[in-house]
């Protein structure tokens, strides 16, 4: 430990030139044999293809990195945003029906990086028993949540696997090598940043979402994903999973923070390997060095909070979202989200009063690629009204086990997943919203509410049609943190998307 | 039928006066919404179905106008408080009251709230060009507006 500190520091103090080796380097990391680990054995494997779409697009994103990969190795880079760009593009629109051995697409990448790609297997696996689990029928949530528990203690069993701990994104982000690969191949790297995109905003989808509610969902996420996040080349920063799955985030911190970390060794991998003026032994160097970073054994007996600050121990967290590291410009209290400017995580983002510490925990709201925590239903509807285009609300009712799952069209009209859905919505003063706006699966549920608090005794139930045509605008609680872009300026008038 | 409208009118100015303190972004140019204060309305609204949605100048909501398939309402901000513009999109056609007339020409965006923005009538254009430097801006018909911005960038 004091050794890792010491190194931590060194790379810091010494950010313009390349990090150096750090002697207690795991032995694995030289050893280039094969040693493929797989499925942890269970009922629930391969249930992602009960959802085809998604299945196929999920199996996309394997190779397109992995083609982009041995291009780098053998001397295609300088045709990444061209014909490289071109061959993943085509596979994206057509994509395989199962998933494909990426050594099959990358050999010489596989032959020079064999360790790195051990703990990309790896965490793969996890990305996708995580996802069977939560796609598999039959089970109840508490039992798919057991579930993921043991499959993150398997996991992080292995020694390929990478720490849960948030780490801090700027530090990680910010090596001489770092932003050259974004830099200079943004339509790639924009199809990279994509996938990470659908690899986090998934599991919201499916986290205590019943099984026949999911797919209706994809609908709307897949054609998000096809037609505007893959081809994004605006984004300041890889998509981040507490950001796009903010309730799978809050329960699973550590495994979203394991995805943030491996999809940074992406990012570090592709810069060191952009870097021309570096020699093969060299990137092979780096490369261990980055993997060294973000491994659990590294990280051994730290715990979230631990902080010897923007350092590799650095593991801090926006206070409210224990699963994701410290970003660029951020606090305990706020951080820059894409699309959404500076926000403070553990409030409100349409009133901006305090998120609710128990209960009911309000709704998420996800529209144009984000997705954001709400106190109550009416914030959600009313988040949802004044943004463009189709939207998904996911919130909670009276019964723990039951999540309403709304789905509007373009224009603002809502269908829902529980059809006997009724609303109370007795509008009045933000910092109780969540107490006299809120969603029961049926009459009975709501009639109990009002009979038990009767200050709404006299309110009348609403039925989804006429909740979803109500609109209280923007609350005059609602504060916008005003501070600039930490990644510098944007470009004027761009409209967002591709 | 006429009634009908001023309360949809009234209602949505009632919406806007009440989010002052809101500071929201345009939908196209991602610049801030420029707040109505009590001289000015400045507040573009778009109502296209059950969504309400803020732009800030009515040449963003025409240029982002493709997004939206179906009839659109705009109370785009004139020189009278409380007492918009209207615009109908309606079959993909534009219509404004007769009348009114429109002035568009901002070289960049953080001035765009300020010089694309619709009058009730001719003399109201004038008398607000002249206050704001754009002496020399022709008044615009809605179809010369809506041709403008819809332009090709050479």
């Amino acid at each position: 430990m004091p050794f890792a500190i010491a190194f931590a520091l060194i790379t810091l103090t010494q950010s313009s030139q390349l990090p150096v080796m750090p002697p207690n380097m795991p032995s694995w990391l030289n050893n280039s044999t094969a040693d493929t680990l797989f499925y942890k054995p269970a009922s629930y494997n391969w249930d992602i293809n009960r959802m085809p779409a998604f299945a196929k697009d999920m199996y996309a994103t394997g190779v397109g990195h992995a083609m982009a990969y041995e291009a780098m190795v053998t001397g295609g880079a300088p045709e990444l945003e061209t014909k490289t760009f071109n061959i993943i593009d085509w596979v994206l629109k057509h994509q395989p029906t199962k998933p494909v051995d990426e050594g099959a697409i990358s050999p010489t990448f596989m032959r020079k990086y064999g360790s790195l790609e051990k703990v990309f297997d790896w965490a793969h696996l996890l990305h996708f028993q995580v996802i069977d689990v939560f796609m598999h029928p039959g089970w109840t949530d508490s039992q798919k949540e057991a579930e993921v528990d043991r499959l993150w203690k398997n996991y992080s069993s292995q020694p390929y696997a990478i720490s849960g701990l948030p780490m801090n994104m700027e530090f990680l982000d910010g090596f001489s090598y770092s932003g050259k690969f974004r830099k200079e191949n943004p339509k790639v790297n924009g199809l990279f940043w994509g996938y990470h995109w659908l690899q986090t905003v998934n599991h919201d989808m499916l986290y205590r979402v019943p099984v026949q509610d999911q797919v209706a969902q994809y609908a709307l996420i897949g054609n998000r994903y096809r037609e505007t996040e893959l081809y994004r080349i605006d984004r300041d920063f890889m998509p981040m999973t507490a950001e796009m799955s903010p309730r799978f985030a809050k329960r699973f911190p550590q495994i979203a923070a394991s995805f943030d970390n491996l999809h940074m060794l992406h990012d570090n991998v592709n810069d060191i390997l952009a870097q021309s003026n570096l020699s093969e032994s060299q990137k092979q160097d780096q490369v261990k060095i980055a993997i060294y970073r973000v491994l659990d054994s590294t990280h051994k007996d730290e715990d979230p909070g631990d902080a010897v600050p923007k350092s590799l121990h650095d593991h801090r967290h926006p206070f409210g979202i224990p699963g994701m590291g410290m970003m660029k410009g951020s606090d305990e209290d706020s951080m820059f989200m894409a699309g959404m400017g500076w926000m403070d995580m553990s409030k409100c983002s349409h009133c901006s009063i305090s998120l609710p510490d128990s209960g009911p925990w309000g709704a998420t709201v996800s529209a144009e690629g984000w997705t954001m925590s709400v106190r109550c239903l009416m914030c959600a509807r009313d988040m949802s009204a004044e943004t463009p285009g189709r939207a998904i609300i996911r919130a909670s009712t009276e019964d723990p086990n039951r999540l309403l799952v709304l789905i509007s069209d373009e224009e603002g009209n809502w269908t829902s997943n529980i059809k006997e859905v009724v609303f109370l919505e007795n509008y009045g003063d933000h910092p109780e919203c969540n107490d006299w706006s809120r969603a029961f699966t049926s009459r009975a549920a709501f009639d109990k509410y009002t009979k038990a608090n009767p200050e709404f005794k006299d309110v009348k139930p609403l039925n989804l049609t006429d909740w979803g045509k109500l609109n209280h605008g923007k609350p005059v609680t609602y504060r916008k943190i005003d501070k600039p872009n930490p990644y510098g300026m944007k470009m004027e008038g761009h409209g967002g998307g591709k | 039928m006429k009634i009908k409208s001023m309360f949809l009118v009234v209602s949505l100015l009632g919406l806007a006066a009440s989010s002052a303190a809101h500071e929201g972004e345009c939908p196209f140019c991602k610049l801030k919404l420029v707040q109505n204060t009590k001289d000015q309305d400045n507040e573009v609204v778009l109502k296209f179905g059950n969504k309400r949605i803020e732009y800030r100048c009515v040449y963003c909501v025409v240029k982002d106008q493709a997004r939206y398939k179906t009839d659109l309402v705009v109370y785009a901000p004139s020189e009278k408080v409380g007492e918009p513009v209207v615009l109908k999109r309606t079959d993909g056609k534009w219509t404004a009251p007769a009348g009114s007339v429109f002035l568009n020409t901002f070289t960049k965006h953080a001035n765009c709230a300020e010089l694309s923005r619709a009058f009730s009538t001719k003399d109201a254009f004038t008398d607000y060009a002249k206050k704001h430097g754009a002496e020399s801006a022709k008044p615009l018909n809605l179809d010369e507006f809506v041709a403008m911005v819809n332009k090709p960038a050479n």
